[in-house]
């Protein structure tokens, strides 16, 4: 039981991360329709930053978050310049958006891979520190609380922010009909670019709590990059709560699968369910919006 | 001899069209001769040939058929691992044959597990769950003692194992199977299937207004493409003797795609030339590996931003301009526009049809002459009923036209006759046929037609291309026999060709016939979408707004098309906002206002209604009158 226990907290824990993912493309996608294929490398850039700034600079965890959040905000502005913005001029037509934005992924992790080189993986420190606390007599990392709780906020936050704000109804509009939003003043490649920094900064915190986790690889962009999509699929397409719902589905079943399987081929675990989600409930659980047709 | 001169081109530049591609075919056969032949050489020149029959089969399912199966490398590996257990294990009895086959196989049915599910959804999600697969195979082959886990299988160290083809003869035999692949390729895209996989790619809409179905034809095009990356994998394993986790990853899918990306999706020469220059890259100069993912990365970027067409539209923007190649743009070349917006001034002046009318008697549909009736058609979106409780009839041999301001329900309609919407309430039936419960292609097949408000044509082929998937809806074969140029094969794509072209010559289109659909002005492009609606020989025929911005002479001829499928038997659904027109030539009209029905009659009686004319032009008398 205490087995099942810490398996399921564990994948409370990670699936959060899937979450936040998800999240961060659920935010693009709802302004610009686009699906970039690069949050997970971005993710993977802010885990990269955390180990330089917590393991070889000894920074306080607050200012690494900052730095961390300049660095993904910065990365994700960039990519919406060279790769993104071409194809929110034009009607989306065809996938060339999907190739620029798997492109400019393929560079980012090119990049890291030189800057972090041939070191060994290496963990990061927490930011509540090591500890765990305990729940129903199961010891809980803090690290993995931390994880679950931002994940929640964000979730909370980009909500009332969507329903609540004329910003946030704005940038909507602008996915649901771009013609329209410019009518009512709306200018489309601000709504883009205000989406890439806003899902820049769900990404940075997701890096944030992440990085103790993983520690640092550069593997772990490809990985998780579409572990999120995974969860997004499941949870179903624009759904801020379907992401949610997909990423600790998929975190609990990995780890269910490691612990009543084998931990080997935990991979499967996300195959398994993403062709399951598919093939029932194509929409996923929370979707009602159909994938455009392209 | 003239003749043949001719033919050769030796007159022109237009020799170097095929002679160019049969120098680099024999150089690429001595090229062991050129560049070394020691068996590590080999070996790199075979690893790079079976890559690029996956590089030709990617471009089957993504350039022509438009289905982003990205993760291609997973189905390689599947095959490949397929292959090479097979010769583990009777390594006297599995040779290149068994192996090719094995991976064909194994790859075919690990490319359906992948493709099922993401084509339920479509679009990216078929990338993307490929590319997982991608990530997945190579992650549990780690593991996996079965397969060799983290070594993998080395083949060569096999007791038993004999490589019974060696040296420059196999390297010979694998540039015969590319070579075959390419030669594959070709025909499958020059067939009815290939025709089918382009309409497809182009809009849905449109591939199932002409009864293509839309989900069997994605299968297949990922079957296809899987059993030759499959194959691609048996050949791999052959030579290299040897296949581990690290042979195929996400990378390598990544690689491929830039090399499609940059030589030229849905182009026969351009994934080749991208894979050669891409793969010859990563391969020869290793120096600088850790850099080339950058180099690749703003290759590809810059490709998808500035250069979509890739290489190949440049070559034949290149080709034509030197004479090469005559300037009619195929199926398959040149650069497509950026959207239908930057239409080119008017060049081809339409040309009256010929005298004699063509004989468009219904071949699709019900044999006796039900009338298509529409009874109690009600549609909402949100909170607006775009269309409520519409009763309506068409009758064979009759023209219907229906008119009314925008926004009053008349393409709502019509969609929802054709089935791209479903009804709230209400039927849809011919004779005793419910269409109201059939997916779009099967009213397409059960003879009913249509167009499009803004025409849907497949840009980048010609006028005669696009209406030759319409005729072969109705001429039929296997789609082996077109593929394979079988006897009946080659009668019947060759009579989906003439049929085609006698219909566009009645539209009057006999000068645009081989011009590229990007080319024509709007208003022929109406024309030729009507070309292709007639070309199924349906038993009706709905059309949206087809007098929209067309010179006088364009409308004279649509008028009198209208007119001569009525005389054929055909019942005509005409929605005009040209009302002189609709008049002047319709049996009944229906008014729509705000969704509802506000007249039914003959146009005479519309004429003396005093609703119409109130609702319209704000005045209490009749048509008639205020005219």
């Amino acid at each position: 039981m205490t087995l099942f226990l810490t398996a399921l907290i564990a994948g409370l824990a990670v699936g959060s991360v899937y979450g936040l993912i998800a999240l961060s493309y659920t935010v693009v996608f709802n302004s610009t329709s686009i699906f970039n294929i690069a949050q997970g490398d971005l993710m993977m850039a802010g885990v990269l930053v955390s180990y330089f700034c917590l393991d070889r600079w000894h920074l306080p965890q607050i200012l690494t978050l900052l730095v961390i959040l300049g660095a993904v905000v910065a990365l994700s502005l960039l990519e919406e310049r060279v790769a993104v913005r071409p194809f929110v001029r034009k009607p989306v037509t065809g996938l060339g958006w999907f190739i620029a934005t798997l492109a400019f992924s393929l560079v980012l992790e090119t990049v890291a891979s030189i800057i972090y080189g041939q070191n060994p993986v290496v963990p990061i420190p927490g930011a509540l520190g090591s500890g765990t606390i305990t729940i129903a007599g199961v010891h809980v990392a803090t690290k993995f609380i931390l994880a679950f709780v931002t994940m929640i906020v964000v979730m909370v936050a980009l909500e009332v922010f969507y329903k609540r704000t004329w910003l946030g109804t704005a940038m909507r509009g602008v996915a649901e009909d771009r013609e329209v939003a410019a009518l009512r003043g709306i200018d489309a490649l601000r709504i883009s670019r205000l989406a890439f920094v806003i899902a820049g900064v769900v990404t940075a915190l997701a890096a944030f709590v992440v990085a103790p986790i993983v520690s640092a690889d550069v593997s772990v962009g490809l990985t998780y990059g579409l572990k999120g999509f995974i969860a997004l699929a499941a949870g179903g397409f624009g759904s801020l709560r379907g992401c949610v719902i997909g990423g600790l589905i998929l975190g609990v079943a990995e780890q269910m699968f490691d612990l009543y399987v084998s931990s080997n081929y935990e991979i499967l675990a996300g195959l398994i369910v993403v062709l399951i989600v598919l093939a029932v409930r194509p929409t996923g659980l929370f979707g009602t919006r159909a994938v455009r047709e392209v | 001899m003239n003749d043949l001169t001719n033919r050769l081109g030796l007159d022109s530049r237009a020799w170097l069209r095929w002679a160019v591609p049969a120098v680099l075919i024999i150089v690429l056969y001595f090229v062991p001769q050129i560049g070394g032949s020691g068996t590590f050489r080999l070996g790199e020149y075979e690893e790079i040939l079976s890559f690029l029959i996956i590089a030709v089969a990617l471009n089957i399912a993504m350039g022509y058929a438009g289905q982003y199966i990205l993760g291609i490398t997973a189905v390689f590996a599947a095959g490949a691992y397929g292959a090479i257990l097979a010769a583990k294990y009777h390594p006297h009895g599995v040779g290149l044959l068994a192996m090719c086959i094995i991976g064909g196989v194994v790859g075919a049915v690990a490319g359906m597990i992948i493709g099922l599910p993401g084509l339920r959804v479509g679009g990216f999600y078929l990338a993307l769950v490929s590319l997982f697969a991608a990530l997945a195979i190579p992650t549990v082959a780690q593991q996996w003692g079965l397969v060799g886990a983290d070594t993998g299988i080395p083949l060569y160290a096999v007791a038993g194992w004999v490589q019974e083809i060696s040296g420059v003869e196999l390297y010979a035999i694998v540039v015969s199977l590319v070579l075959l692949a390419v030669l594959f390729s070709w025909a499958l895209v020059h067939s009815r299937v290939g025709h089918r996989f382009v309409a497809l790619h182009t809009s849905r809409q449109l591939a199932s207004s002409i009864g293509i179905r839309a989900y069997r034809t994605q299968l297949l095009a990922i079957l296809i493409s899987s059993a030759m990356a499959g194959i691609a994998g048996g050949i791999y394993v052959y030579s290299q003797e040897f296949f581990a986790p690290g042979s195929s990853s996400v990378q390598f899918a990544v690689l491929l795609l830039a090399g499609m990306t940059i030589g030229g999706m849905g182009t026969i020469a351009g994934p080749l030339i991208g894979s050669v220059i891409i793969l010859g890259i990563n391969q020869f100069f290793t120096g600088f590996q850790q850099y080339n993912g950058i180099i690749f990365g703003i290759l590809l970027l810059v490709f998808a931003v500035f250069l979509p067409d890739g290489l190949m539209a440049r070559i034949t923007v290149l080709n034509e301009r030197l004479g090469i190649t005559p300037r009619t743009p195929s199926l398959t070349s040149g650069p497509a526009p950026a959207s239908a917006e930057s239409v080119p001034p008017a060049t081809a002046a339409t040309a009256k049809p010929a005298a004699q009318l063509p004989d468009w008697t219904p071949v699709l549909g019900a044999s006796d002459s039900s009338p298509l009736v529409v009874d109690g058609a009600r549609r909402s979106f949100g909170g607006v009923t775009a269309v409520d409780d519409i009763h309506l009839t068409i009758t064979r041999g009759q023209v219907h036209g229906l008119i009314g301001s925008n926004g009053s329900g008349k393409t709502t309609l019509l969609n929802l006759i054709s089935r791209f919407y479903s009804l709230d309430a209400g039927k849809i039936m011919v004779g005793s046929a419910r269409l109201d419960t059939q997916p779009p292609h099967a009213v397409a097949r059960a003879g009913i037609a249509r167009t499009f408000q803004s025409p849907k044509l497949m840009l980048r082929a010609t006028a005669l291309e696009n209406v030759i998937p319409a005729v072969e809806l109705r001429v039929r074969c296997t789609g082996a026999e077109s593929v394979l140029r079988l006897p009946r094969g080659i009668r019947v794509n060759r009579q989906a060709r003439t049929e085609a072209q006698e219909i566009l010559e009645a539209l009057g289109l006999q000068h645009v016939i081989h011009q590229q659909a990007a080319a024509l002005p709007h208003g022929t492009r109406r024309l030729v979408e009507m070309a292709r609606a007639i070309a199924l020989r349906p038993s009706f025929i709905l059309l949206d707004e087809p007098a929209a911005g067309l010179s006088p002479v364009e409308l004279e001829t649509v008028t009198e098309v209208c007119q001569n499928l009525a005389r054929s038997g055909v019942g005509v659904l005409l929605i005009e906002h040209n009302v002189p027109m609709v008049l002047s030539i319709a049996d009944t009209v229906t008014c729509l206002h705000q969704g509802k029905r506000l007249f039914q009659g003959t146009p005479a009686e519309l004429r003396a209604d005093t609703t119409v004319a109130s609702v319209f032009l704000g005045i209490d008398e009749p048509l008639e009158a205020s005219s």
